[in-house]
């Protein structure tokens, strides 16, 4: 079986640790520069300020320990809620 | 077989739509890209995979229709991509020849409305490497899309291979449509269209990189470059630092690298803005796309956090009102149309990889096009972890590919530097090698020069060629030991000493020449005074530079008397003192020359001998001068060229030909000393050359050359010069504060430029262009012009304030000075420098700088003018240009702006033309602004407008253009002080009235009321279908009285086509048609509006009467109402002919048709009797096809009439029952269909309270029927009598007063 590019990536990249749900939500109000508490699980996270960038650059965080997050999938449910769920189910598939 | 449903296109689609319909040719309306993968493909899994993923994409398979209620689209799985495997690994070399059909595809346009909109292609190159190219219409996917269906197609492939799960199916374009539509209707799109419409309301125009229109070419430049690691890492720590998107950060960093190349306190950009994030269309393939403007403030305080920070907020709002088109906002914002656009550069941020992994493959991804270009685009995308590479695509017809190369090179280097440094004002715009090239390689002019003052080398000449003529003057001449001998003796005469200054105010003669060769070697500086300025100027002058003496004739001695010591010219020594004379030193003035300062306070200019020396030996190396030249000298001594016209020949022992006075205003005086004196150079500033060269006295002149400056040469001006005469011709450049010229461009037969160029700098000389923080520009962006270099004066006499503001020490070069010349230029890729203007009277119409002469250019192309000027004026509140032309002979001027719009920007184009005589020159030969006449904004026509499509547009015109007084018929809407702006906004009005207009370019062409209405006519769509508001349904005898027909229901006068060929004689029958027959068109308020309309209609096409009116059914209710209003003006009302008609009161109790009644109206006015085609369902849909199937002539109707004539007949339903008539003080005459309304209460009679006498004629046929063959042949006859006895009428009283 070849080794993909980026599989020696991931390979390589030591694991990080795994993303929770409370460092989600502490990363999402650094962004919206707001306090962690004021970030409800259900909250519409565009009505709190976020913008596809943002949103962007937090998939691309969350998935800098070699979890294989799907922007689209992201975009479609923004709340804390909605990413958690996306993000346990990727961590768990991945375990 | 059902019909899939079709929808209307997105608000996303809309704007692309149009945008292709205008450009079908051009093929960047197709997105692509290509993917090559490399190791052993599946082809069975990849084909699987890609079908699958297609049939997901179900946008894909859309298809469009052009529908006459706009365009709508079907998802129609025919339409569907196949993938196209094309097996290349034959051929020598299958990469290549994959490259070349993929570039083929690329390049060919599609046609929505019929062709596939997606193309999906495997190239089989051999050795395990395919391509796999995907070209996709924009109308069905935006760059997300592809991302998101490529994916896909990896994810299904991969799944395939492992034998897993396929994930979950990318949804279907309903999706998007509902969510579309759900927003078109919601609170927030409301909310989104408020704040974008506040901020946009004090929004500046939109400036860019390149001047130019920015309409899509059908290729675009491309070149792309990689971020530094370093930088990217140090972006990524300011981002981290800053708690700012990486992304936002270099969007913001762009924007300001754009403002750097606009000079504008602020910048408006163009971001892409995805439109998915929290949508449920979020995951469709689809367009969803839109570009948010964003206004960036640039009046950079510097701190580059502060300036990110302020950026990024800015970014924030504009996503969180994203949704909201901005091809809305431009319409909201009327910033429709060429240069009112909406943002500049597009900055594009792609922060992730978009390349797809396919299991055991390398892949490689090429984005080959992503929608149209129609300016510069810059994208940054990411690749891997870590590399950041920019893409600078750009619009080959605003840019060339060298200039997109130096964008890439230069925004890479502007991004590197910001990134490390704290404060924007640090960063340089040029790149390194572009600050040492134009800094340093390019002014490298060293060159040595004898340190030597001007009185030395002429001294040297005297001595070396005493019998050679110096001067010639009147037709005598004068040695070089002549002159010696006299500029000695008056020399030994002056007053000795360090620093003095001598005046002289001698008309051109050999005095003339000997007093400044005196002075100078005397070792005083001369000061040139032109008896011709007013006293109180020359008083001003005299008191500032303080002279020890002025040289005068007797005659004008008095004009000095007490303010200065005089030397008449009777006093002048002639036999030389034998008396050595010390001379000067080369830091010595040599010479004072004022110039008009900004205050209107004249300064006085000092010159060394150091600086003009080097001035007049580079002239003399540069250009070969030797003994054997006869230079000219026509130019005042007041203006600095005459320097070197004096010196330049006695530095080289050649001989200098003084004009008589005045001359250098006289052409032909000119042509004439030139060709008898066989001078070889001359010099003519620009205005007076183009004077000069339109004498025919001066064709096929021969002089070996000509010097231009004091003026931007034309470009034309230089072809011109070099049809008409024979000689090489060089511009040249520099301010009296830098010895005369400092540059220097050989303009010759083989020159090209356009502008041409000021050039290169003289020896020992630095040109500077520096942006307004002094940092050097990179090519082709203009900034402040610096001099630098030993020409440099000394400064202003007296005036050390002065000298301080302009002299500035050199940023460059350490102990040096340099000076501002107030000019704007640029360089030019190859060095050259090109004068863009003056700074102070920059000349701006609606923000958008103007380059005058690329407008004086445009008018010398159209060949109608021999000179022209431009000037922008000021006037109630709007600048407005204002062209001053002197045309060729015989030309016909009112041509000249629709050539010049051929080749301007529409806010190029001039305001007004005014057409002159000669154009007015000062003093020194230079345009006199201030004498050019104010151009006259009032109505010069004499015509009233007289159709109806005429009157319609001088009311626009007027109002438009607020006029107080009436527009004529050939008054000109530029001449009545339109500009480029106010025609749009006339356009539009136009296209209110009219349903249509002709464009901008049409206006330029026919700026008249009568013109311009010719093109609306003949623009019109319905006149080609025979729907134009007035119809000519015969042509007969033109001293007939015409015969006006009336629509019936359906608004269309086409079924009076066989009565009006059969009446005898032929007479010419008008055909009034309803205007709501025209999309967009409203039925009036009521019947009476109506026929007041049709009133003026047939008023304006003849003024005179009788009026014959003939109408059937609604139209003889017209006709009725038309005949009252006719009779209460005193108009003369001749026949009144109802075909079948009854008064409305009959109907007005009768239930409202509805729309059945339209439908059954509009069967029976195309000759079918509704109530015999039972089966036919009375829908819109039914009924229209079935008169296409008809041969009915309503069948040949485009859709978009035959709904206007199902329009016509609700409307005049509606009409019909809310008229109530008045009485016509005439007969009426009644053709009544005898074999119809059995049953039916109608009866002519019910017209008797509305008209004098009712005289009815019964015609053998049904109302539907009467204008067929048998009722015709019943009517005509009977018509034509009456119109006849009409006619005798009429003569009666004439018979009876003569």
């Amino acid at each position: 079986m070849a080794i993909e590019p980026g599989d020696i990536r991931r390979i390589l990249t030591p694991a990080a640790a795994p993303v929770t749900r409370e460092a989600m939500r502490a990363d999402i109000a650094r962004m919206l520069h707001e306090d962690p508490e004021e970030i409800g699980g259900g909250d519409s996270l565009i009505d709190l300020g976020l913008d596809s960038m943002r949103a962007m650059n937090l998939v691309l965080k969350w998935s800098e320990g070699g979890l294989a997050l799907d922007f689209a999938a992201f975009a479609e449910t923004p709340t804390l809620d909605g990413w958690w769920a996306l993000v346990e189910a990727r961590q768990s598939a991945g375990a | 077989m059902a019909e899939p449903q079709a929808h209307p296109l997105t608000e996303a689609q809309s704007g692309l739509w149009y945008a292709q319909r205008l450009d079908p040719a051009n093929p960047l309306f197709n997105t692509g890209q290509l993917i090559e993968l490399t190791g052993p493909l599946d082809r069975t899994a990849f084909e699987a995979a890609l079908a699958q993923a297609v049939a997901e994409a179900d946008a894909l398979s859309l298809r469009m229709i052009d529908a006459p209620g706009g365009p709508r689209q079907v998802i129609d799985p025919a339409q569907r991509p196949v993938l196209d495997v094309i097996d290349l690994s034959r051929e020598i070399d299958p990469l290549a020849a994959a490259q070349v059909e993929i570039a083929r595809d690329m390049a060919a346009p599609i046609d929505p409305t019929r062709d596939k909109l997606a193309a999906e292609r495997l190239f089989v190159l051999g050795g395990e490497r395919h391509i796999w190219q995907q070209r996709i219409h924009h109308l069905a996917i935006d760059g997300y899309g592809m991302i998101l269906l490529t994916q896909r197609v990896a994810e299904l492939y991969n799944a395939r291979r492992r034998g897993t799960a396929t994930g979950a199916p990318l949804p279907g374009l309903a999706a998007a449509l509902a969510e579309d539509a759900a927003y078109q209707t919601s609170e927030k799109r409301e909310k989104d269209s408020a704040y974008w419409r506040a901020l946009f309301a004090d929004a500046p125009d939109v400036a860019s990189l390149a001047p130019g229109n920015p309409m899509s070419a059908p290729a675009f430049h491309r070149r792309a470059v990689e971020i530094d690691a370093p930088a990217f890492a140090r972006l990524r720590a300011v981002a981290e630092r800053t708690a700012i998107p990486w992304p936002d950060v270099v969007t913001a960093l762009t924007a300001a690298y754009v403002g750097r190349h606009t000079g504008t306190s602020e910048v408006i950009v163009g971001v892409p803005f995805m439109a998915r994030l929290g949508s449920a269309a979020a995951r469709v393939p689809s367009m969803l796309m839109n570009v948010l403007p964003l206004r960036v403030d640039l009046t950079e305080g510097g701190d580059r956090n502060a300036y990110l920070g302020a950026v990024a907020k800015s970014l924030i709002r504009a996503r969180r009102h994203g949704r909201y088109r901005s091809e809305q906002l431009r319409r909201d914002l009327r910033r429709v149309g060429g240069q009112r656009r909406l943002h500049g550069p597009l900055i594009n941020l792609l922060p992730f990889d978009e390349t797809p992994r396919f299991d055991g493959l390398s892949s490689r991804l090429d984005v080959l096009s992503t929608g149209p270009v129609e300016d510069i685009t810059f994208t940054f995308r990411l690749h891997g972890t870590d590399g950041l590479r920019l893409e600078v695509d750009a619009n080959p017809d605003l840019y060339a590919a060298d200039a997109v190369a130096a964008h890439a090179a230069r925004l890479a280097h502007f991004i590197a530097a910001a990134s490390a440094a704290e404060n924007l004002d640090d960063v340089p715009t040029a790149t390194p090698e572009e600050a040492q090239r134009h800094l340093y390689d390019l002014n490298g002019t060293d060159h040595s020069v004898p340190d030597i003052t001007l009185a030395a080398l002429i001294e040297a000449q005297m001595r070396v060629t005493p019998h050679a003529p110096a001067l010639r003057f009147a037709g005598e001449t004068m040695d070089y030991a002549t002159l010696e001998a006299r500029s000695r003796a008056l020399a030994a005469r002056l007053p000795a000493g360090e620093g003095g200054i001598v005046a002289v105010a001698l008309p051109r003669s050999f005095d003339l020449v000997v007093a400044l060769v005196a002075v100078l070697r005397s070792g005083l500086a001369y000061l040139p005074l032109d008896l011709a300025q007013p006293e109180a100027r020359l008083s001003r002058i005299l008191a500032s530079a303080k002279p020890r003496l002025v040289l005068v004739r007797a005659e004008d001695a008095h004009r000095f008397r007490g303010e200065v010591e005089v030397l008449s010219f009777c006093d002048w020594p002639v036999a030389p003192a034998e008396v050595a004379l010390t001379g000067p030193a080369p830091d010595d003035a040599a010479y004072v020359i004022y110039t008009s300062g900004s205050t209107g306070e004249p300064k006085g200019v000092v010159i060394e001998h150091r600086a003009i020396v080097n001035r007049l030996e580079w002239m003399r190396a540069q250009y070969g001068f030797t003994q054997a030249d006869r230079i000219l000298q026509k130019t005042p001594a007041t203006f600095d060229v005459s320097v070197w016209e004096f010196f330049l020949p006695l530095i080289s022992g050649a001989c200098l030909v003084v004009a008589p006075p005045e001359a250098h205003r006289d052409p032909l005086a000119l042509a004439r000393i030139i060709r008898e004196e066989a001078i070889t150079t001359a010099h003519f500033v620009p205005s007076m050359l183009a004077a000069f060269l339109a004498e025919p006295a001066v064709q096929g002149l021969r002089l070996a050359r000509v010097f231009c400056s004091g003026e931007e040469l034309p470009a034309d001006l230089r072809d011109r010069f070099h049809r008409t005469l024979s000689a090489e011709l060089h511009n040249l450049y520099g301010p009296t504060e830098a010895g005369v010229d400092v540059s220097y461009w050989p303009a010759g037969a083989d020159d090209a430029s356009r502008p041409v160029p000021i050039g290169f700098p003289v020896w020992n000389t630095r040109l500077y262009v520096l942006d307004e923080a002094g940092r050097p520009q990179p090519p082709d962006v203009p900034g402040h012009l610096f001099l630098g270099g030993v020409q440099l004066a000394r400064g202003y006499l007296g005036r050390p304030d002065l000298t301080e503001e302009r002299f500035l020490p050199d940023p460059f070069r350490s102990g040096e000075r340099i000076y501002a010349t107030g000019d704007l230029a640029l360089w030019r890729p190859d060095g050259a420098v090109v004068f863009l203007g003056r700074s102070d009277h920059q000349v701006k119409i609606r923000g958008l700088r103007i380059e005058l002469g690329e407008i004086e250019a445009a008018a010398m192309e159209s060949g109608l003018v021999r000179q022209c000027a431009l000037l922008a004026r000021e006037d109630r509140g709007t600048t407005r240009l204002v062209a001053y032309v002197v045309a060729e002979p015989g030309a016909d001027l009112s041509t000249l702006r629709a050539a010049m719009a051929v080749r301007l920007p529409d806010y190029m184009v001039p305001a007004a033309i005014v057409a002159l005589d000669q154009v007015p020159v000062n003093a020194n030969g230079k345009l006199d602004r201030t004498a050019l006449p104010a151009p006259d904004f009032a109505s010069s026509g004499s015509r009233l407008p007289a159709t109806p499509t005429e009157r319609m547009l001088a009311g626009l015109f007027a109002a438009e253009l607020k006029l107080g007084s009436p527009v004529m018929a050939e008054d000109d809407f530029f001449a009545l002080g339109g500009d480029s702006l106010s025609a749009v906004a006339l356009l539009l009005r136009v296209r209110a009235a009219f349903g249509r207009d002709p464009g901008l370019g049409a206006l330029f062409a026919q700026p008249t009321v009568e013109g311009f209405a010719r093109l609306v006519e003949a623009e019109a769509p319905a006149e080609d279908l025979g729907l134009a508001p007035l119809i000519t349904l015969v042509e007969g005898a033109p001293d007939l009285p015409p015969l006006f027909v009336i629509h019936p229901a359906g608004g269309i006068s086409w079924c009076y086509g066989r009565l009006a060929r059969t009446l005898s004689p032929r007479r010419t029958v008008y055909g009034l048609q309803a205007p709501a027959l025209a999309p967009g068109v409203e039925s009036p308020e009521n019947l009476e509006a109506l026929a007041a309309e049709y009133v003026a209609r047939i008023r304006a096409l003849r003024r005179q009467g009788p009026y014959h009116l003939l109408g059937w059914s609604v139209g003889g209710i017209l006709a009725q109402a038309m005949a009252v209003r006719l009779a209460e003006t005193s108009a003369e009302v001749g026949v009144v002919a109802l075909l079948d008609s009854y008064p409305c009161d009959v109907w007005r109790g009768e239930p409202d048709p509805g729309e059945d009644g339209a439908l059954r109206a509009l069967l029976a006015i195309a000759g079918h009797d509704p109530d015999r085609l039972p089966a036919l369902a009375l829908n819109r849909p039914s009924v229209l096809a079935f008169l296409r199937a008809s041969d009915s002539p309503l069948g040949q109707l485009p859709d978009a009439a035959l709904d206007g004539v199902v329009r016509v007949v609700a409307g005049n339903n509606r009409l019909v029952r809310g008229h109530f008539h008045r009485r016509y003080h005439g007969p009426i005459l009644h053709f009544r269909a005898a074999l119809d309304h059995a049953g039916r209460d109608l009866s002519p009679a019910q017209w008797e309270p509305y008209a004098a006498s009712v005289e009815v004629i019964e015609v053998p046929s049904l109302h539907a029927h009467l204008t067929g063959p048998a009722a015709v042949q019943a009517i005509a006859p009977a018509l034509a009598k009456a119109l006849e006895m009409a006619a005798a009428n009429e003569e009666k009283p004439c018979v009876t007063a003569g």
